[in-house]
């Protein structure tokens, strides 16, 4: 009845279980890890930093935060913009508390924090389903922005009720603050992002993703076999939270280094992290960094063309990205449910079965 | 009567104004929801466009001029003085029409058998796109929006007030924008319309033939997609009522799209698919929000508005997950 | 051959012989608002037993064991498994105490694929914490490779290696039920509920899926209750029959003894059947 022999059972599933299992994408990847780390370094300007970089590697790290929660728990948030602020003032409070803090330690915190305050908020959820817990995230998203409007605490009183990053080093290299040189900022988010992508993946194929993909699936179904609501859902906020948090830490002590609640978390920005996990592709890792890429570079590159290039102005370009933006959401909706993650994956197909298809 | 009651009847009075708006956009989320199952986010922006486009016709603005000028050079804004009240209102329902069609061709038929939650995400989109589009077509500025409607408070409620409150006591009367009286009056002219419409017209019992069984109507011959067109047009309209509705009273700018997410906690408390309950929803986070500014705000900094009615709703969907008319969840396998 | 599926079960081993009893219901009432789903109904289950459950359409069977594994609360009545008594329960406590079920309408995790579908079914088994596998290091990793060696097994045994990466949602509805079945079967059960495993499926299917029924019987001792309208696969693989009809309990007894039961005959004549 056994088609393997016993003894090879474990190397073969091992290799069976590997996150790249051909080997030409394996390589691919690595390739591209080794650029990202030891060549990009060296290119990278302020402009490529600020405007590209930086951005791209924030995003994808809330996406990622947000596609645990929906794309594999099936719990849709709109709560996205104020667990990022969490992040930020929990970022704020542990840089101005702890100077001597590290910052990788500092950013880990903060997710920490963040996961605990999302926890509180996916309680509801054990209870409310589908839009109806939509909406009750709503009330996490304006909720948390007024909070940390209203109570000077969280902004160490600030006259102006802002919150500003001071600067502080990893090994003596500045990541936050103006003086920051772009290769290091980078290179800090960058290698955060490289871990709890990794994180993410094993998270998503062990047993845990799969509580989270039944109780996505079926929730009734999950729990007649044996998954607990509870633990499969709190654990999934949890999680994407915390990378919602660091996310948010990230954004406001790397990137903006100064941030005012209303309008860095607003809940636009709920939308936006939204918008890039279903562009990219519900349930899917390489989806999430593909969907944070696209509404990234996409405003930048129509800047760059209507702008730079055929010189309109700056609000006609706005008006037409957020038309672009709404329209794709649609199409893909409608054309390719499962993202530019599921066009990754097909084009794949066919380039290994080229120039013979069959 | 104590200053301090009066103050209280006031704002639950202004509340109630308020709410009357929040159901005015929720009433059309539920007329899309019961006929077509389907959550519209993008209600608020429908109210929003139909609002600027009513400017635009009004006061003769050329559609797309921002652009025309950026890609020719030219320099148009205006392609003459503007139609009556009468006739923009019309023609701004023609287009409101126009886009329901749209939608229902280039949108909602490739998604029929989707999940409620897919089509809610593709409402999000369709808001953003129709936000992107209305602000191309007619600028991003805001825009005062007149009807002919009264506005401003009433002297006649203040001074009928100032004499109801206790002899000596400092108190001046309710102020009250008569803008607010005329909008719950056409809400409830609205709402009276519309339940004939479904009551009395053969349209009406069609669309509640589709609401009650899509399989049923099916069978009868009411085309699915039509149905569709007349539930987008009829909230349409009601859009175009909010729009002109909130236009006037704050003008038309894009925070008019965000009453569509204050229209969610009361949907919430109402129930999706009851009219009644889209109201009294309506005005419950109406007054409440108003009572809890009022009363809780001071002692917590204020703008307890911008989350009070989604605390509420989260509340009370702890207790009742299928809100105030909604039917019981049950759960089979 | 046990030992091959359930490599280091401790659910069989539970001191119940074979042929003691296993489960007992007694006394089961259940009503949704007005309606009586299941009025005073007892009976028991004896281990390594395939118990059938027959009865027209709305007599109640699902609803029976939606009562057993706890996802519908009866207002009376007890349930006693392995000695254990109980009135209300959580579905995830009966799944962890052995109790594993497949649905009469499909219910499998649609997006996933068939190996992970069946892999959730060893849910209750797999015990490492959430850091293990968030850094995919020894005990976390060596548990899912375990744990996989069981669930090919499985998949060897159902036949269904060529689909083990296919999503279900794209499987035609007959290996959609066999692929549920692998998943019940994941669990290591000590029950298991099979609601009605075979409707729908053509003739080769139903032989196929009968098979199965019957080795996972025979070979791994499994008990099982299984509600099913073919009487002649109710014959053939049942050792004892409880027979419900309008939520009342009409029969009990052998296959042969059912079959002859005058009120039994009564209800099934009454009632225009496929
Ligand atoms: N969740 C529920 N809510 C309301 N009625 C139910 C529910 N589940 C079952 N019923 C009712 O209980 C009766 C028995 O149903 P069921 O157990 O599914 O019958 P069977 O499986 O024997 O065909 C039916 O009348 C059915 O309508
Ligand atoms: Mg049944």
């Amino acid at each position: 009845m056994l088609y393997r022999e016993t003894g090879d059972f474990s190397s073969t599933y091992a290799a069976d279980q590997q996150t790249f299992p051909i080997r030409s994408e394996r390589y691919l990847f690595w390739t591209a890890m080794a650029f990202a780390f030891l060549v990009v370094p060296f290119l990278v300007n302020d402009y490529w930093e600020k405007s590209v970089l930086v951005p791209l590697l924030v995003w994808s790290m809330a996406a990622l935060g947000l596609n645990i929660l929906t794309g594999y728990c099936g719990q849709v948030s709109l709560g996205t913009g104020g667990f990022m602020a969490v992040g930020a003032y929990a970022c704020y409070k542990l840089m101005t508390a702890f100077p001597e803090m590290n910052m990788f330690i500092v950013v880990v915190l903060s997710g920490g924090v963040t996961a605990f305050v999302g926890m509180l908020f996916g309680l509801p959820s054990l209870r409310i389903k589908g839009f109806y817990l939509a909406v009750a995230t709503l009330a996490a998203q304006f909720f948390l922005v007024w909070i940390f409007n209203k109570v000077p605490w969280f902004y160490n009183n600030s006259a102006s009720g802002q919150i500003t990053a001071p600067e502080r080093t990893i090994f003596g290299v500045a990541v936050t603050g103006a003086s920051a040189p772009p290769w290091a900022t980078y290179l800090f988010c960058l290698t955060l992002v490289f871990v709890f992508a990794w994180v993410a993946r094993n998270l998503t194929r062990g047993q845990l993703g799969r509580s989270w993909m039944a109780i996505r699936d079926m929730d009734i179904a999950a729990e007649i076999i044996g998954v607990q609501p509870l633990k499969a859902k709190i654990s999934a906020f949890a999680v994407s939270s915390f990378y919602i948090g660091v996310a948010g830490a990230l954004y406001f002590s790397v990137w903006l280094g100064a941030a005012e609640p209303t309008e860095a978390f607003g809940i636009d920005k709920s939308f936006l992290v939204l918008f890039m996990v279903i562009i990219g592709g519900l349930g899917s890792i390489l989806g999430s960094f593909l969907g944070a890429a696209f509404l990234t570079l996409m405003p930048v590159l129509l800047k760059n063309v209507m702008v730079g290039g055929m010189s309109w102005p700056t609000d006609l370009a706005a008006h037409i990205e957020i038309m672009l933006v709404g329209g794709l959401i649609v199409f893909f909706l409608i054309v390719e449910p499962h993202g530019l993650a599921q066009l990754w994956r097909l084009l794949k197909e066919k380039l290994r079965l080229w120039p013979f298809p069959y | 009567m104590s200053p301090d009651f009066l103050n209280f009847i006031e704002t639950v009075l202004n509340g109630l104004m308020t709410g009357v708006m929040y159901a005015l956009v929720a009433l059309g989320f539920v007329l899309i929801f019961k006929a077509s199952g389907i959550f519209n986010f993008a209600q608020g922006v429908m109210a929003l466009f139909a609002a600027l486009t009513l400017v635009g016709l009004q006061t003769g603005q050329m559609p797309f001029s921002h652009l025309i000028n950026a890609t020719f050079g030219t320099d148009i804004h205006h392609w003459g003085p503007g139609l009556p009240t009468i006739l923009a209102i019309l023609m701004t329902m023609a287009v409101m029409i126009v886009l329901a069609f749209t939608i229902e061709k280039v949108v909602l038929k490739h998604l029929v058998n989707q999940e409620p939650i897919i089509l809610f995400m593709a409402t999000i989109g369709l808001a953003y796109f129709l936000e992107g589009f209305g602000d191309l077509m007619w600028g991003a500025d805001v825009k005062p929006l007149d009807v002919g409607l009264p506005t401003g408070g009433s002297f006649w409620l203040e001074d009928v007030t100032t004499s109801w409150a206790t002899a000596g006591s400092e108190y001046y009367g309710m102020y009250i924008d008569t803008l607010d009286v005329s909008a719950a009056i056409i809400a409830i002219i609205l709402v009276i319309a519309l339940t004939i419409f479904s009551q009395y017209t053969a349209t009406g019992r069609a669309l509640r033939a589709v609401a009650d069984d899509h399989q049923a109507a099916l069978s009868v011959g009411i085309s699915l997609r039509s149905i569709w067109v007349i539930v987008w047009s009829i909230s349409g309209f009601v859009a175009l009522v909010a729009g002109i509705m909130w236009g006037a009273k704050s003008g038309v700018q894009f925070s008019l799209s965000l009453i569509a997410l204050k229209a969610l906690p009361v949907l919430i408390l109402g129930g999706f698919t009851s009219i009644p309950g889209a109201i009294v929803g309506g005005l419950i986070i109406g007054v409440g929000e108003k009572l809890a500014e009022a009363y809780i705000g001071p002692l917590v900094g204020g703008a307890v508005e911008n989350w009070f009615a989604y605390m509420v709703a989260l509340a009370f969907l702890l207790f009742r997950p299928q809100g105030l008319y909604g039917e019981k969840i049950i759960e089979r396998i | 051959m046990n030992q091959h599926i359930n490599p280091g079960s401790m659910r069989a081993d539970d001191g119940i012989e074979k042929g003691g009893m296993l489960l007992h219901v007694d006394n089961i009432s259940l009503s949704f608002g007005g309606v009586k789903a299941i009025s005073d109904i007892s009976f028991d289950i004896k281990k390594g037993e395939v118990r059938a459950i027959i009865g027209p359409n709305g007599a109640g069977k699902t609803s029976m064991l939606n009562v057993i594994n706890g996802f519908y609360h009866p207002q009376e009545g007890t349930i006693t498994f392995r000695g254990e008594k109980r009135r209300r329960m959580r579905p995830h406590r009966a799944a962890k105490q052995g109790i594993a079920r497949t649905f009469q309408n499909i219910a499998l995790f649609k997006g996933m694929s068939t190996l992970d579908n069946i892999m959730t079914g060893r849910m209750t088994l797999m015990h490492s914490n959430i850091l293990a596998q968030a850094l995919w290091v020894g005990p976390a990793r060596n548990e899912e490779l375990a744990h996989r060696e069981a669930v090919e097994r499985i998949i060897d045994f159902l036949e269904i290696e060529h689909i083990r990466k296919t999503p279900v949602g794209r499987l035609p509805y007959g290996l959609q039920k066999r692929v549920e079945l692998g998943r019940a079967l994941a669990a290591d059960p000590a029950l298991l509920l099979l609601d009605e495993p075979m409707a729908g499926m053509n003739l080769e299917e139903k032989e196929d899926m009968s098979r199965f029924v019957m080795d996972v019987n025979q070979q791994f001792g499994t008990t099982i209750a299984l509600i099913e309208h073919d009487m002649g696969v109710v014959m053939d693989l049942s050792d004892r029959v409880v027979v419900l009809d309008y939520g009342q309990k009409i029969g009990d007894g052998t296959p042969d003894e059912v079959r002859n039961n005058q009120k039994v005959i009564d209800a099934y004549l009454g009632v225009a059947h496929d």
